[in-house]
């Protein structure tokens, strides 16, 4: 089990190199994975393209082995799994945060709005609380990463 | 007695292959290795009946009796479920409940007459997502005493497995993700066990095909491009012949007797589809005409199959209940159920699926419901959940007789009804078999994490 290590930041902010495509310019194309069976992941899709992005909606029946080669922490698991610029973007994340992260590039694997909180961009329903976007890394640790 | 009838039965339906013929039959539980590729330099890590996939095809006739030795060669413990066959509760495989798991190195003796003829299949009820996503499973096919007239009787166990890169079976069973969607639904499918080959036919064949779904919680939708295959059985039980409407569908543990004629012109190839889920529609097999006619004119003999005989319900005098499925990812709405609105899905934080509110940790807990024996029952099943759910009722068959309100076409005879989203459908059956039976979610994942319950009839 990977633990979730809420103090430890590991170069947060620190927008050095990139791991792939340039900041800047068009935005680069994200490719979700989702359950076949899964609406909300759709309407995600929608909600990214509403934002300038342009999505490729893969259905997959692997989501499990995705998540993990992505190292994705088990706690930070969403329903959707995306991948945009270099990066592992999971579940609902909230556009801003997906802008800062594209534009600030810093050296994590990627970030999660973990679980489908109501509210959250694609999912219906009241927003009940402010929702924390974690960053993780490879070694499978996680910090806060936004608050929106 | 048994082994005299077998060259009979081979004569009458035209097997393909030699099956088994049951009578005492020894069987272990063990690991072993299966070629489930069509790469044949891979051969995959599985358990196994006999250590093979699938487990060997015992066939009797209909009121013969079963005796099957299940020996223990697992490092875990094991049992084994006759899958649809209505038998003493003793006989029927669930740990803890009415046996006690089968420890590694021991024996079970499983002895009981199979009452109905039709398609039925065998597999562990103990961590079974795990066993039976490993390849712990077999055909079991009963036979009419007096079958119709076919020229080739084949079994297609359908198999689904989550390989990884270098065809091992990946071993994240019990993972969050599939415990709260469609259940761990794999990548690779087998048919007997094997990557899938194109089915040789000649024109003017007629064949029954059996198809059982052995899949952890695959749904296949199958369509024969070409050709109108007519469903005659379903879960084992004799239907009226219909054709589907839309592809043929087999849920998780459903089994679809259907008779298809071949029309196709010698030489031709017709894809047979798997369309179930939107975007992963693939080509399961083909059927390939070999280039001489078996005759000109089709067969024309019934193909309606003799009923069996299980109690009709009685509808007037029965007794009601409603049963309510909830739990899982909601669609779009969030978590049913509470407990997850912005926290993460591996806290579990009251993740799970339930039975009328109560999702069951183990086999053994206090019957949800008891019926008095010999009264007829009819259960008002309301699937409160965005997925599918294969609910399967043991040691009984049950009429499946509305869906969503409207009365069912055949009044089919079922084990196992696939429940679509949101949807309700109403079964109906006369508790005559004394004990207390599993009703459960047959995706196993889905059982595990809390999608079952026991019904007792006393
Ligand atoms: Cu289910």
């Amino acid at each position: 089990m990977r633990k979730i290590i809420k103090s430890a930041m590991f170069g947060l902010g620190l927008a050095l190199t990139a791991p792939a495509v340039a900041a800047g310019g068009a935005k680069p194309v994200a490719v979700l994975y989702k359950n076949p069976q899964c609406d909300c992941c759709e309407t995600y899709a929608k909600y990214l393209r509403v934002h300038g992005y342009e999505v490729k909606v893969q259905a997959t029946h692997d989501l499990p082995l995705i998540k993990k080669k992505h190292g994705i922490p088990t706690a930070l698991e969403g329903c959707h799994t995306t991948l945009v610029g270099g990066y592992v973007v999971e579940g609902h994340v909230p556009v801003k945060s997906l802008n800062k992260l594209l534009a600030q590039r810093p050296k994590i694997t990627g970030i999660s709005l973990p679980g489908m909180p109501t509210g959250s961009p694609g999912m219906m329903g009241p927003k009940t609380k402010p929702f924390k976007v974690f960053a993780f890394n490879k070694a499978g640790r996680s910090a806060v990463y936004s608050v929106e | 007695m048994l082994g005299a009838t077998a060259t009979a039965a081979a004569a009458v339906t035209g097997c393909s292959r030699v099956a088994a013929r049951a009578g005492d039959i020894q069987l272990a539980a063990k690991a072993g290795r299966a070629r489930l590729l069509s790469d044949s330099t891979v051969s995959t890590a599985v358990f196994g009946y006999g250590g093979q996939v699938p487990g060997r095809e015992l066939r009797l006739r209909q009121g013969d009796r079963l005796r099957v030795s299940v020996k223990n060669e697992l490092q875990e413990e094991t049992t084994v479920h006759w899958h649809g066959i209505r038998l003493p509760n003793a006989m029927d495989g669930v740990p803890h409940l009415t046996q006690k798991p089968i420890k590694p190195g021991e024996t079970f003796l499983y002895d009981f007459v199979a009452p109905d003829a039709g398609t039925y299949w065998y597999h562990p009820h103990h961590n079974s997502s795990q066993q039976v996503g490993r390849g712990l499973y077999g055909p079991l096919i009963v036979e009419e005493a007096e079958p119709i007239k076919v020229d080739r009787d084949i079994t297609w166990l359908l198999g689904d497995w989550r390989l990884l890169e270098d065809g091992q079976i990946s071993d994240d069973f019990g993972n969050m993700h599939d415990s709260m969607h469609a259940g761990r639904v794999g990548n690779t499918i087998t048919i007997n066990g094997r990557a899938p080959q194109p089915l040789a036919v000649r024109t003017g064949e007629r064949v029954r095909l059996r198809l059982i779904n052995a899949a952890n919680a695959r749904i296949f939708g199958l369509k024969f491009a070409g050709h109108s295959p007519k469903i005659v059985a379903l879960d084992g039980q004799p239907v009226t012949p219909h054709e589907p409407s839309g592809s043929v569908l087999v849920g998780p543990a459903m089994r679809v007797d259907l008779i298809i004629d071949m029309v196709g012109d010698p030489s031709l190839k017709f894809a047979v589809e798997d369309t179930f889920y939107k975007g992963l529609e693939y080509t399961l097999t083909t059927l390939e005409y070999g280039p001489n006619p078996l005759r000109q004119a089709l067969l024309t003999t019934p193909i309606a199959l003799p009923p069996n005989r299980i109690a009709e319900p009685h509808l007037r005098a029965a007794t009601r209940h409603e049963i309510t499925f909830s739990g899982g990812m909601g669609g779009g709405m969030g978590m049913m159920g509470g407990g997850m609105m912005g926290g993460g899905m591996g806290m579990m934080g009251g993740m799970s699926w339930a039975i009328n509110g109560v999702s069951a940790t183990s086999h053994t807990h206090e019957p949800m419901l008891t019926f008095a024996r010999g009264k007829t029952v009819v259960l008002n099943l309301n699937n409160d959940t965005a997925w599918w759910h294969p609910i399967h009722l043991h040691g009984h068959s049950f009429r499946v007789i509305s869906r969503n309100g409207k009365p069912t076409a055949h009044r089919e005879w079922q084990d196992t009804v696939l429940m679509p989203p949101r949807e309700t459908a109403e079964i109906a059956f006369v508790a005559d078999n004394p004990g207390d039976w599993m009703f459960h979610c047959h995706v196993l994942e889905h059982q595990a994490a809390g999608m079952m319950a026991n019904l007792r009839v006393a």
